[in-house]
């Protein structure tokens, strides 16, 4: 077999046959976290706290150490994780549903205490694993198997604007939202990925990119149809856009 | 530190010595009666190149524990009941996911809120475990200061040896308690084992390692029950820990812990001036309870009664030591203005089951 890692570096693990459905936002995802990772040349102190849902796959597709944590406790994890190892690096992956609804007290915490940790939510408006539940980030009118008729506001709630919640932290210090609706929000996505990291080499504080993603089974949508919505319903209500950046700051690590 | 002996409460004793012991990190978040731990811990870790870390929840601190953990250092929280209760999920998990660290639960009367008032009423969530899942919890009992003084050690070489969570449960009278302590000189128990085996810090030590306590396929979540169970079975046999007196003759046993078996000294002593033959048994380790000491006991022993500050949930394992070799009784309270059994009232009732 070709050997791809002179192509796509070691970190990302090639040789795993992926869980992710065709279509899938997180593989793009996955692949830019990777990405970042090598390019940084931190992949031997790297360690992934993933959650549950299909996030919690990410790690297959990479050579780093790699924790499971419970169901929305990753920032958590990562803060204890972060405060015995303060020379790895720790990034926590997970869906929306892991990070906003379960994990929400856990994430803003964290965000809050602005402790060098990097957070990467990717963001599908649905609980996948399980079959296509309400998510906190479900749109309104969007139907789902808890939401027959569509997302009822105010009933069933608004959809969750994360990044907009932690703008007023001082200690978050790199702040996105992304899309991997096109190429080049793909290659925009890449660079906030790359900044978040970065962030927390320079042990400069909390950093948090969020990022849009399609999910053609979970909504049952063809492939296409569903990055149509992506780069189209999904992004007019999260609008990407970089809210923070503080990385040009000196060091302080 | 060097050792010392001071005069402190049983709950700075217990910080005191996790410092001494090896702890680098602590998660708390307040409660009484365990927040005299967390305001210890925050003062004298720094003294130790370590941190207390408050958190916003229990939640997050079982979770937060659980992270540290993974990095193969000595880590440590302290909680009270309903504390307790929300640290279940992660204590779970780090069962499952064979995670060292140290617990205190400075029990107080439940259920509910409760009250602040001392208790033994987490008997049941400290050896039963509140989480999900066929898991164990080693769980030991200390009853005095002293006692959670030389116990620390043993509790981490446990927790090392064995890479599970060990839970210290104190009753919050003992652990307001002040009296004097002899302090160990600073050493760092858990250096005696190799963590590199299986700490998760990274690929620059290891080639990549990954947590994983979900199944992948059934076979999985199988094999790592059957790992567990062969696990605890070596614990069950290997970790009985109790104190017991005067048992060898004895027509009646007393089993208590913490505070009501240090109490049972003074039991013992007092009735066996009067000539009356009985014994006592303190159960230290909860978890493994310590069955081998009440099979072991002689067919002088007619009757047995448990005394907790509960309505009756140490009993259970008591019973079940025994399995009907003889009458089992109960005295215990929860609660109130004096929120647990005289002395008198235990010798009352040890007296009024003798003349039966």
């Amino acid at each position: 077999m070709e050997n791809l890692s002179s192509k796509y570096g070691k970190t990302l693990n090639l040789d795993k046959l992926t869980s992710y459905c065709p279509g899938c936002g997180h593989g793009t995802v996955t692949r830019l976290v990777a990405e970042a990772i090598e390019n940084l040349g931190i992949m031997e102190r790297t360690v992934s706290i993933v959650g549950i849902g299909c996030g919690g796959f990410s790690h297959h597709y990479m050579d780093i150490d790699a924790i499971e944590a419970t169901h929305g406790r990753s920032p958590s994890f990562a803060i204890g994780y972060k405060l015995a190892r303060p020379d790895n690096i720790v990034f926590t992956y997970a869906g929306d549903g892991d990070t906003c609804a379960i994990g929400l007290g856990d994430l803003l915490h964290a965000a809050n205490k602005g402790m060098p940790i990097t957070t990467i939510m990717v963001n599908n408006t649905v609980f996948g694993m399980t079959g296509g539940q309400m998510s906190p980030t479900t749109l309104e009118g969007q139907v789902t198997t808890t939401t027959a008729g569509g997302r009822q506001v105010p009933h069933q709630g608004y959809p969750l604007l994360v990044p907009e919640m932690m703008r007023a932290m001082p200690g978050v210090k790199y702040l996105a939202r992304e899309s991997v609706a096109t190429p080049k929000a793909v290659r925009k996505a890449k660079k906030s990925i790359q900044k978040a990291f970065e962030c927390q080499i320079k042990g400069l504080g909390y950093a948090f990119v969020e990022i849009i993603v399609p999910c053609p089974t979970g909504l049952k949508m063809k492939v296409k149809d569903s990055y149509a919505r992506c780069g189209n319903e999904m992004t007019d209500y999260f609008k990407p856009q970089v809210f923070k950046d503080e990385t040009e700051q000196n060091d302080v690590a | 530190m060097a050792q010392e002996t001071l005069f402190l409460k049983n709950t700075e004793a217990f910080a005191e010595s996790l410092a001494r012991c090896g702890v680098k990190y602590h998660f708390a978040y307040p409660i009484t009666p365990a927040t005299d731990v967390m305001k210890r811990m925050a003062v004298i870790l720094p003294q130790y190149g370590g941190e207390m870390m408050q958190m916003e929840s229990e939640l997050a601190v079982s979770s937060a524990l659980a992270g540290a953990a993974c990095t193969g250092k000595l880590v440590a929280t302290s909680s009270s009941g309903p504390g307790l209760t929300l640290m279940h999920e992660a204590i779970g998990f780090m069962c499952a996911a064979e995670l060292p660290c140290l617990m205190i639960d400075s029990m107080r009367v439940g259920p509910g809120d409760g009250d602040i008032l001392g208790a033994q009423s987490d008997y049941y969530v400290a050896t039963r475990g509140g989480a999900h899942g066929d898991y164990h919890t080693i769980v030991l009992a200390p009853s005095s200061g002293q006692e959670i003084a030389d116990i620390v050690p043993q509790g981490i070489r446990l927790a090392y040896k064995y890479r599970t969570p060990v839970l210290f449960v104190i009753d919050g009278v003992s652990a307001q308690t002040t009296e004097s302590t002899t302090l160990p000189d600073y050493n760092d128990y858990s250096a005696e084992f190799d963590t590199t085996d299986w700490a998760f810090t990274g690929t620059q030590d290891h080639p990549k390692r990954a947590l994983i306590t979900g199944s992948y396929t059934h076979q999985d979540g199988f094999d790592m029950n059957e790992k567990l169970r062969a696990k605890y079975a070596t614990i069950r046999e290997n970790e009985q820990m109790w104190e017991q007196d005067q048992v060898e003759d004895a027509e009646l046993v007393v089993a208590a812990f913490g505070i009501h078996g240090r109490m049972c000294r003074d039991l013992v002593s007092k009735m066996r001036a009067e000539g009356k033959k009985v014994g006592f048994i303190r159960p230290i380790s909860l978890w493994p309870f310590p069955e081998r000491a009440f099979t072991a006991l002689p067919d002088s022993v007619k009757n047995i009664l448990v005394v907790e500050m509960n309505h009756g949930q140490m009993i259970d394992d008591v019973r079940l030591s025994v399995n009907g070799r003889m009458p089992v009784h109960f005295l215990g309270k929860t609660g109130g203005d004096m929120p647990m059994n005289t002395l008198a009232e235990m010798i009352a009732e040890a007296n009024r089951i003798l003349g039966e």
